[in-house]
């Protein structure tokens, strides 16, 4: 056990910092100082005294590079992210989580819907292999997974948001009601997470889906499937417990590559649906250019990126009992 | 060119997305003889809907559509097949380097690839982008095929991997002829199928990803896309106060290209895995078990008729 999650580790730790080096090379590569070309947003808000602070923190100090960079990491691991440069001085940390539960909500609960709706279809369709189901429904939303996030996303929201005027076409929740812990709120948060949430599930599932299926097509071939079944267990023991657990592996590999893609749709339906989250605040820092902020984005999602995995690592772990020796 | 049929003949994916994705070239390449107006020009008032003169309607600023869709599918053609090849070259190389030369090599290159696989592209290129300012064509096209090689390059791999091992190559290298003759005569014919695959792949990644780039506001607003017309469309709120053909009529273009290369991909899949040609051979067996399922039953029924003879029905 330890060994396997331990290199698993090992790699994200690495691929983090592969993260940190690209946000220390990125300004450092660009013509001019680097330090002018990051805090250019800032001019005239921030004193003096504060700039030679945050030079330090940002590793813009005179040196070799690596002691540079040694003083970035420093400043990386410190938890401090610096200011935002638009909604100076509120920290980017602060900006950061009050927009990460938005997309995480969005991103994991889309995943998880997909997953569990686009699994149980798979195994349906891979059962009544050649059926109505098989050979229609399911290449229909393989069809419609494979339009791009970003026009499904303004379809439905023209559709179902402008013309039928069903659900709202912007915020997380409505402005009236107060943030806490009532279902009022709830409800609100919810109506207006339908039409984001819609659109990441349908765009999604078709995937999942096939993938399923064909992985389950495979299993079903196998000898133990054969034996359970001429042991006379019941076809939903043999379908479920015997085959589609085996045949899930495939899928939850495929979930771990997944995620980067699910992260990038979540930003975008972001956008169109104007909906709170990291992506909406990433369009902010780029239009004005608030490459503090933008640089804690990148951070915050790489890290939320590789802890999915990391979950999906465990799942993997819990389904396969070889690798538990 | 025999060979070119065949490979079209009974493979229906294939055969449509070549279609639609030739479709498109054709009206990139015809553009200036086609398009009704001149792309950018104000050629009537704003948001004016489609109508037998304007038969997309027009922009906000009174451009028409039309004439701008099929103008931006140059661009953005241009860009998604530029990225594709520079991805699929760079998949190629790592690909076929990690496989052939093994150990250290091989780890290294894994690794590098793992980490390509793991992070969220599209953020990065956006904080590279926001960094460089606003990005031309060029540069989105060498931004996205240096990000969107990884994918291939696994699967070359675990191909190269898989050819390494074909008595072939060994007897190539007992005969003593030299590795580059190796993957260049020997491996790569038999990977065409896998490579084409990982173009279409990288390039239907990359018209995505230009789009979203655009749409953000990273592109260069001066140049026609579909990408640069959706974010005028969403700078305009055009879904919002009804001119739902400014932005839909660029989505469907995205979304058909994007069906036409994946739906390409999908045919060259059956070409590097023929067993996924599932459907055509389970009707056949369908229609064959259902044959035997009949015959089963008359001879059941015509057993019942007779007296038992012993034999059960099976």
């Amino acid at each position: 056990m330890g060994r396997f999650l331990g290199s698993r580790l090992l790699f994200y730790i690495a691929a983090f910092m592969v993260a940190v080096t690209f946000n220390f090379v990125l300004p450092r590569m660009m013509p001019g100082d680097p330090f002018e070309i990051m805090f250019a947003a800032a001019q005239g808000k921030i004193q003096p005294e504060q700039m030679a602070v945050l030079k330090e923190q940002f590793g813009f100090v005179a040196g070799p590079w690596h002691v540079q960079y040694w003083d970035y990491i420093k400043g990386i691991f410190s938890g401090d992210l610096g200011p935002s440069l638009t909604y100076y001085p509120t920290p980017v940390t602060e900006i950061i989580s009050g927009a990460l539960p938005w997309t995480v909500f969005l991103a994991g609960t889309s995943t998880l819907i997909c997953l569990f709706i686009g699994i149980l279809l798979g195994i349906f369709s891979a059962y009544n292999r050649g059926g109505k189901f098989d050979s229609i429904v399911a290449p229909a939303l393989a069809f419609i997974g494979a339009f791009p996030q970003m026009v499904s996303a303004m379809l439905i929201l023209f559709g179902l948001g402008v013309i039928l005027n069903w659900f709202p076409v912007g915020y997380g929740y409505n402005p009236d009601v107060d943030a806490g812990w009532t279902l009022e709120f709830f409800m609100s948060v919810a109506y207006h997470a339908a039409l984001p949430l819609l659109t990441m599930i349908i765009c999604g599932i078709g995937g999942w889906l096939f993938l399923m299926r064909n992985s389950m097509i495979n299993t079903l071939g196998e000898d133990y499937i054969t034996m359970g079944k001429a042991k006379g267990l019941s076809t939903r023991r043999v379908m479920i417990n015997y085959a589609a657990r085996n045949a899930a592996l495939p899928v939850v590999t495929a979930v771990a590559m997944a995620l980067s893609f699910v992260v990038a749709g979540a930003l975008i339906i972001e956008l169109i649906y104007n909906y709170p989250g990291l992506g909406n605040e990433m369009l902010g820092a780029v239009a004005s250019r608030d490459y503090p902020l933008l640089q804690g984005l990148l951070l915050i999602i790489v890290v939320c990126v590789l802890t999915a995995n990391f979950i999906a690592d465990l799942a993997y772990f819990w389904l396969d009992p070889r690798l538990r020796k | 060119m025999k060979n070119l049929l065949s490979f079209f003949k009974g493979n229906t994916p294939a055969t449509v997305g070549t279609i639609i994705v030739l479709v498109f070239v054709l009206l990139s390449v015809l553009a200036p003889w086609i398009t009704p107006y001149d792309a950018n020009k104000r050629v009537a008032r704003g948001h004016q809907p489609p109508s037998a003169e304007y038969i997309m309607g027009t922009t906000r600023s009174g451009k028409d559509v039309l004439s701008q869709v099929i103008y931006a599918g140059r661009i953005s053609l241009l860009v998604g097949f530029g990225a594709g090849l520079i991805a699929t070259i760079i998949a190629v190389l790592v690909g076929i380097t990690s496989a052939y030369a093994g150990g250290r090599v091989d780890a290294f290159l894994m690794f590098v690839t793992n980490v390509f696989l793991v992070m969220p592209g599209l953020p990065m290129i956006i904080v590279l982008a926001a960094f460089l300012g606003q990005v031309g064509p060029l540069s989105i096209a060498l931004i996205l095929g240096l990000f969107g090689w990884a994918g291939g390059a696994r699967v070359l791999r675990a191909q190269a991997l898989s050819i390494r091992e074909k008595e072939f190559v060994t007897a190539a290298e007992v005969i003593g002829e030299s590795k580059w003759r190796i993957v260049i005569v020997e491996m790569l014919p038999n990977m065409v199928s896998l490579i084409v695959g990982t173009f279409a792949g990288a390039a239907l990644g990359a018209v995505m990803g230009q789009a979203a780039l655009e749409f953000i506001g990273l592109g260069d607003p001066t140049v026609i896309s579909w990408g640069t017309m959706l974010q005028w469309a969403q700078h305009n709120s055009a879904l919002i106060v009804g001119a739902w053909w400014e932005a839909i009529v660029p989505g469907i273009a995205i979304a058909l290209f994007a069906g036409g290369l994946t739906l390409f991909n999908m045919g060259m899949d059956q070409v590097s895995n023929p067993q996924l040609k599932g459907s055509k051979n389970l009707k056949r067996w369908k229609v064959l078990n259902d044959e035997l399922e009949a015959q089963r039953k008359a001879k059941q029924a015509a057993n019942k008729g007779k007296s038992h003879d012993g034999v059960m029905p099976v």
